[in-house]
């Protein structure tokens, strides 16, 4: 379909006369009809692998999460490797781990939105999933440390027998306001755009999917009027999930700096928290893209080597903003010279876990340094994959160095003592089984790509002749 | 005089569909009766049509202000039925209101905004409606109403402007 559509610069892609325009998505559009039946394909074709990766995956999610769970429910959490002085462990780093997984569906999806960055149409929704099954992962996590999981209804804002209300003093209950927000606000985040995706898999389908799909897609068509209350509910949600995600991460940051704890009280935690959010979540998106590139048919044509380029770059940025925040945050106790804060360094430095602390500064900063600058390396799908691993690895180190690393080092000697983890780690390796077994199965029934995003970038792109070189460019039709 | 029939008039491009708008004005359909669906959004301004109201940013910012009200109420109205003294800090505090304040406020926004587009859009429904399936292959459908006795006039009109077909429609389960 062709538009016409005045010409303006493109920020977006590089203008580069010795490219070849068409690599670009948005310069290569296929008909419609036929973007969607790859789509489709993507979803129906299924191998047995894949339904073998599926089983192992239930298997390790009944052993692992469930049994695991079912274990420490009935032995009580003397079961775990928490003890005095480190009372909040594993659970609570895989909880801000996967909160920041969460961060990168909302940053790419809404904030590139909202600065009508093109590049970002075909993965918008491979991250939005991310945000709502990373989620699931943090919530569930929450549950675990809890303990007494049965009793959670206690934090929600009502009176309980006692006729006690929360107390929302404590940054526990912020908490509890702003994961639950999130979590309800980036759910119908993703399945707002979905919407015209579930219509057109509802006119494509037959059988059981066509059934599925006509009740989920809830009579959607596509008339102006429908369109109109669709962008406009998507404006309103991409300006406004933007702030809560920032909130989001702030305030898990406060759970730890609100305290006196060395280590903890930091003014800078807020924001040293969602870089570091941004930093795991955008690494996340690399990883995802490329699974679904190399295992779903026809995903090569819509992800391509440029959003590895744009995503590594991204990286490198949020890279060197969380090198800044960590440096800001390692040297002010360092200069003040507060005694157990000074303690606390020399244990991350010097003490037993102090390979995993340097191991942290490789994966954060000297990978994503000394390979995202160079653009042929970028454009490497399998590279990109392998920093992404790294810098989450490098993420969830972070966090452990900061809440069982520094819960380490008290102000009472006597009862500092290192944290073995036990039941915590097939634990933590259910909810990595899960995340992964949500999003395979979720891939059979949900667009991963939003064909219409797709199609409307495509229609207001254009190539512009300036001297010899066709130059991208694209028309505003918002 | 009988009932007007619905004509359906479906283009393969955004250019011959706005020329068929034209058409339908000069032949005296007025936009209110009138409606243009598509598989991508087009702005109003392409299609050459009045803008469509929405009220979902009104009720999203009433939304707002619900959401406000009840963060009000956790942070002065609970302390109020039971007087908690909490770390030497107020019983009734500004700071953690302000947080409060916030994620309420945002979740009524976010909230109304959904059950916004819901309302306004009449989701869900399961009634038979005008439909194609072709439409979210990237076809644009303009519907009209079209008198019996004009019918072949105003399908000769739609064909002479590159539509690829021309079909009386009834509404139909989707």
């Amino acid at each position: 379909m062709a538009t016409t559509a005045e010409s303006i610069a493109l920020p977006d892609i590089p203008a580069s006369a010795s490219e070849n325009p068409h690599e670009h998505l948005m310069l290569d559009p296929r008909p419609r009809g036929e973007m969607n039946g790859m789509v489709l394909e993507s979803m129906h074709k299924t191998s047995k692998k894949f339904w073998g990766v599926v089983v192992f995956l239930v298997m390790t999610v009944a052993f692992a999460l469930v049994g695991a769970w079912g274990y420490m429910i009935a032995n009580g959490m003397g079961v775990t490797g928490l003890t005095r002085p480190v009372y909040w462990g594993i659970f609570i780093t895989n909880t801000v781990f996967w909160i920041g997984i969460s961060h990168a569906g909302t940053f790419i999806s809404a904030l590139l939105r909202v600065m009508k960055y093109e590049i970002r149409r075909p993965f918008t929704r491979a991250a939005e999933l991310m945000t709502t099954f990373g989620l699931i992962q943090a919530g569930l996590s929450i549950f675990m440390h809890l303990g007494r999981v049965w009793l959670f209804y206690w934090l929600v804002p009502y009176p309980n027998e006692r006729t006690i209300w929360p107390d929302f003093h404590s940054p526990l209950m912020w908490d509890f306001m702003a994961i639950n927000t999130y979590i309800i606000a980036s759910t119908m985040y993703l399945f707002l755009p979905l919407l015209p995706d579930l219509a057109m898999a509802r006119d494509r389908s037959t059988g059981w999917r066509k059934i599925f799909y006509r009740i989920i897609a809830m009579g959607f068509r596509g008339t102006e009027a429908e369109w109109k209350h669709l962008k406009s509910a998507m404006n309103i949600f991409a300006f406004a999930i933007i702030p809560v995600m920032f909130s989001v991460h702030t305030i898990v940051s406060w759970d730890f700096a609100m305290a006196t704890r060395p280590g903890w009280a930091s003014s800078i935690f807020g924001p040293y928290f969602v870089i570091g959010a941004l930093l795991s979540g955008i690494a996340a998106v690399m990883i995802v893209l490329f699974v679904i590139r190399s295992t779903m048919v026809n995903m090569k044509y819509f992800i391509r080597p440029e959003h590895f380029d744009f995503l590594g770059k991204l990286l490198l940025i949020v890279s060197m903003t969380w090198a800044y925040f960590f440096f800001n945050d390692y040297i002010v106790p360092w200069y003040g010279g507060s005694k157990f804060e000074k303690i606390l360094e020399d244990f991350h430095l010097h003490g037993p876990l102090s390979f995993v602390w340097v191991s942290m500064l490789i994966c954060n900063i000297l990978i994503p340094w000394a390979i995202l600058w160079n653009k042929k390396w970028r454009r490497k799908p399998w590279l990109m994959l392998v920093v992404g691993i790294l810098v989450n690895i490098g993420m969830w180190i972070e966090r452990f160095v900061i809440i069982p690393g520094s819960l380490t080092i008290t102000r009472m000697p006597f009862t500092w003592r290192e944290y073995k983890p036990s039941i915590e780690i097939p634990l933590t390796v259910g909810t990595f089984a899960l995340f992964m077994l949500l999003y395979m199965l979720a891939s059979r029934l949900i667009p991963l790509i939003p064909a219409w995003e797709v199609q409307e970038g495509q229609n207001a792109h254009i190539l512009r002749k300036v001297g010899k070189a066709a130059i991208p460019s694209v028309g505003d039709i918002d | 005089m009988a009932d007007p029939l619905t004509l359906l008039a479906l283009f393969n491009d955004i250019e011959p569909a706005v020329n068929a708008i034209d058409k339908l004005h000069e032949m005296g359909v007025p936009d209110e009766k009138m409606d243009v669906i598509s598989g991508i959004p087009f702005n109003h301004e392409v299609l050459g049509r009045p803008k469509v109201p929405t009220f979902v940013p009104r009720l999203a910012m009433g939304g707002a202000m619900a959401g406000l009200i009840a963060a009000l109420f956790l942070i002065f109205g609970i302390p109020g039925l039971f007087p908690l003294h909490v770390g030497g800090q107020p019983v009734f505090p500004i700071p953690p209101f302000v947080i409060i304040a916030f994620e309420m406020t945002m979740l009524g926004l976010m909230g109304t905004a959904f059950v916004g587009l819901f309302l306004a859009g009449r989701f869900p429904s399961y009634e038979p409606v005008i439909y194609v399936p072709e439409i979210s292959d990237g076809k644009i459908a303009l519907v009209f109403p079209c008198p019996a006795e004009l019918q072949a006039q105003f399908e000769q009109a739609m064909r002479s402007l590159d539509a690829e077909q021309v079909r009386l429609m009834e509404a139909k389960p989707l």
